[in-house]
């Protein structure tokens, strides 16, 4: 029991790490289409 | 264990940091530019989306320091320790939005948090934070480019100096063009690069080192203190100092309220809460790396606790995952960099020769060259100072102090139409100077002065939390958390505060900068208009008049 929460523990972050990366990527997708479809800049 | 850092050739060493600043620089070139557009070189469109956004937010936020500090909090106090560093961290994000849509509502065309207090109070109070500002990202410039030399010396045969001009070079060449809006097009793939090797290594690390069963084996390793989750010391020393600092780098931080500035105005919450909770996940997973180190009983080499994750990654894993570690620190380093130089830029541009010298008759083209102008200075003061290596914790202290005794006034200036430009000066002067009493101890700090100081810092503690409730949830429940938290921290910290100095100093400047600016501020007759900073803060690029015609699109 110790062990899988010592393991939880230290990989959680990781987890919610790559989580946040798909998720910010997407985003980042989106704006992309977005500015491309009406020719405009991201920045 | 090996009781060497892997050493990469310098040729290996080379390329990985001509492929990183080369791959930056080339995606720099790919920003569309006007030659003439100031604003876009300060803040960009001001509809920079959530993904983007955030991605900039969270790896300006992670510098090199961050994994050292969350790693060596981990080391030093175990299982709670790089929650103390990163979850407080992450939460100087999450605390400033509230803050943040008022400064945008009330200045809109804003590049700095300056130009917001200039048309609110005048130039003093303006070149008060603008000063403080300079102060912060030169400090971070040099700290960044010393984790560059340092990292190339322990790496590779290159020199520390070496190291140094590399990063400051390579920074300055893909953001001196297009400003701000290089500085955030890169961070998302510098951050997209540091997410993928951060959730890669810790995993790594973990089970080559032989799981987590091999981790609770070893938990004999671990004092009392350090096994438990709700550490006394850890919040006391690490997580404690650091709460009180959240709302102080936040507001005392150009380069947080340039984004704020910039990212589209509908998409601030989700930008802050993704970068808060981005930012958390990197940097405890990185600091548990420091954790493990403690259980499998390693020490630092040379006892330098910075060594600590190069140490464990190059003791368990194979070369290929040190050279993703380079990349890790390269990419926060010069993400944070790169931020400082557009923090500097904009200050420069907009505070002191758009507000201060061209008074807001500013010639975009003059105010480009100074913004370019002051990047390359900065790079060479942060290159002089980070080689010599010099010793900048008085300045840090200071700056820290600086920050704290802002916080107070610059709030309570965008909210409160009473407090006037010598109240915003009078409370962040007098709190350095009781700060500086506190902090280096220039009284005994015994007896009834000792008394009064910690009544004084319950204060300050009562003002951090009484400000951030009042963020979320208005005025009334913001004064009832003042109250309750002033009462509860002087009834605990009297007779106790005066032996963690750091803590007692830094609430104190939040306490002596709130009693003096309301004090002051009380005593005046002066009603603020506020509906007239939007009038007096503009952008420096006037319109073309086909824009003026044009619909709004989504840039």
């Amino acid at each position: 029991m110790q062990t899988l929460i010592y393991g939880s523990y230290i990989l959680v972050w990781p987890a919610i790490t790559l989580g946040m990366l798909g998720m910010i990527s997407y985003r980042v997708l989106r704006d992309y289409r977005e500015a491309k479809r009406t020719n405009t800049d991201m920045v | 264990m090996n009781s060497e850092l892997f050493q990469f050739s310098t040729a290996t060493v080379l390329l990985l940091l001509f492929a990183f600043y080369g791959g930056t620089y080339w995606l720099s070139r790919m920003i569309r530019h006007d030659g003439d557009d100031a604003d876009g070189f300060m803040v960009s469109n001001r509809r920079i989306g959530l993904g983007m956004g955030a991605a900039s937010m969270t790896a300006t936020w992670v510098w090199a320091a961050s994994f050292y500090a969350a790693a060596t909090s981990g080391y030093t106090y175990g299982v709670s320790g790089p929650l103390h560093y990163g979850f407080w961290g992450a939460l100087m994000i999450l605390f400033i939005y509230p803050f943040g849509r008022r400064f945008r509502e009330l200045a809109p065309n804003a590049h700095t948090l300056g130009e917001l207090i200039h048309a609110r109070h005048g130039a003093s109070s303006q070149l008060i934070l603008a000063f403080s500002n300079i102060l912060g990202s030169v400090i971070s410039l040099m700290v960044n480019l010393t984790a560059a030399g340092a990292l190339v010396s322990v790496l590779s045969p290159l020199s520390f100096q070496a190291g140094i001009i590399i990063a400051g070079v390579g920074v300055l060449s893909y953001t001196l063009y297009s400003g701000f809006r290089a500085s955030v097009f890169t961070d998302f793939a510098q951050l997209v690069a540091m997410m993928a090797i951060a959730v890669v290594i810790i995993p790594a690390v973990l089970f080559a080192m032989g799981g987590p069963s091999v981790m609770v084996d070893n938990l004999s390793n671990l004092s009392a203190e350090q096994a438990n989750l709700f550490s006394r010391e850890a919040f006391l020393h690490q997580g404690a100092p650091y709460f009180v600092a959240v709302l102080a780098y936040a507001i005392g931080n150009q380069t947080i309220s340039q984004r704020l500035f910039a990212v589209d105005e509908s998409h601030i919450k989700p930008t802050f809460i993704t970068a808060t909770i981005s930012y958390g996940a990197i940097v405890i997973g990185l600091g548990m790396i420091g954790l493990m180190a403690l259980t499998m009983g390693v020490e630092p080499m040379d006892g330098n606790m910075n060594n600590l994750i190069p140490q464990m990654v190059s003791s368990y894993l194979p070369p290929v995952f040190i050279g993703l570690f380079f990349i890790l620190v390269i990419g926060s380093l010069s993400s944070t960099a790169d931020s400082d130089l557009s923090a500097l830029s904009a200050i420069m541009m907009a505070d002191v020769y758009g507000k201060n010298i061209a008074r807001n008759k500013a010639d975009p083209r003059k105010m480009l060259l100074i913004g370019r102008m002051t990047m390359i200075t900065a790079t060479v003061i942060g290159i002089i100072f980070a080689s010599f290596s010099l010793d900048i914790l008085v300045m840090l202290v200071f700056v820290g102090a600086l920050w704290g005794a802002i916080v107070f006034p610059v709030i309570a200036s965008c909210f409160w139409n009473r407090v006037t430009n010598a109240a915003f000066t009078w409370s962040v002067i007098v709190a350095l100077l009781v700060f500086c009493v506190v902090r280096f101890e220039l009284l005994p700090m015994t007896g009834m002065l000792a008394v009064g100081f910690e009544l004084l810092a319950s204060v300050g503690a009562g003002v951090v939390g009484g400000l951030m409730i009042f963020g979320f949830f208005g005025k009334r429940l913001g004064v009832i958390a003042f109250f309750i938290a002033t009462a509860v921290i002087a009834w605990i910290g009297v007779g106790q505060l005066r032996e963690f100095t750091v803590l007692l100093s830094s609430l104190t400047a939040y306490g002596v900068s709130t009693l003096v600016c309301i004090a002051i501020s009380l005593a005046s007759k002066e009603r603020f208009d506020f509906n007239t900073i939007q009038q007096r803060v503009v952008d420096y690029n006037a319109p073309a008049d086909d824009e003026l015609d044009a619909p709004v699109t989504a840039h």
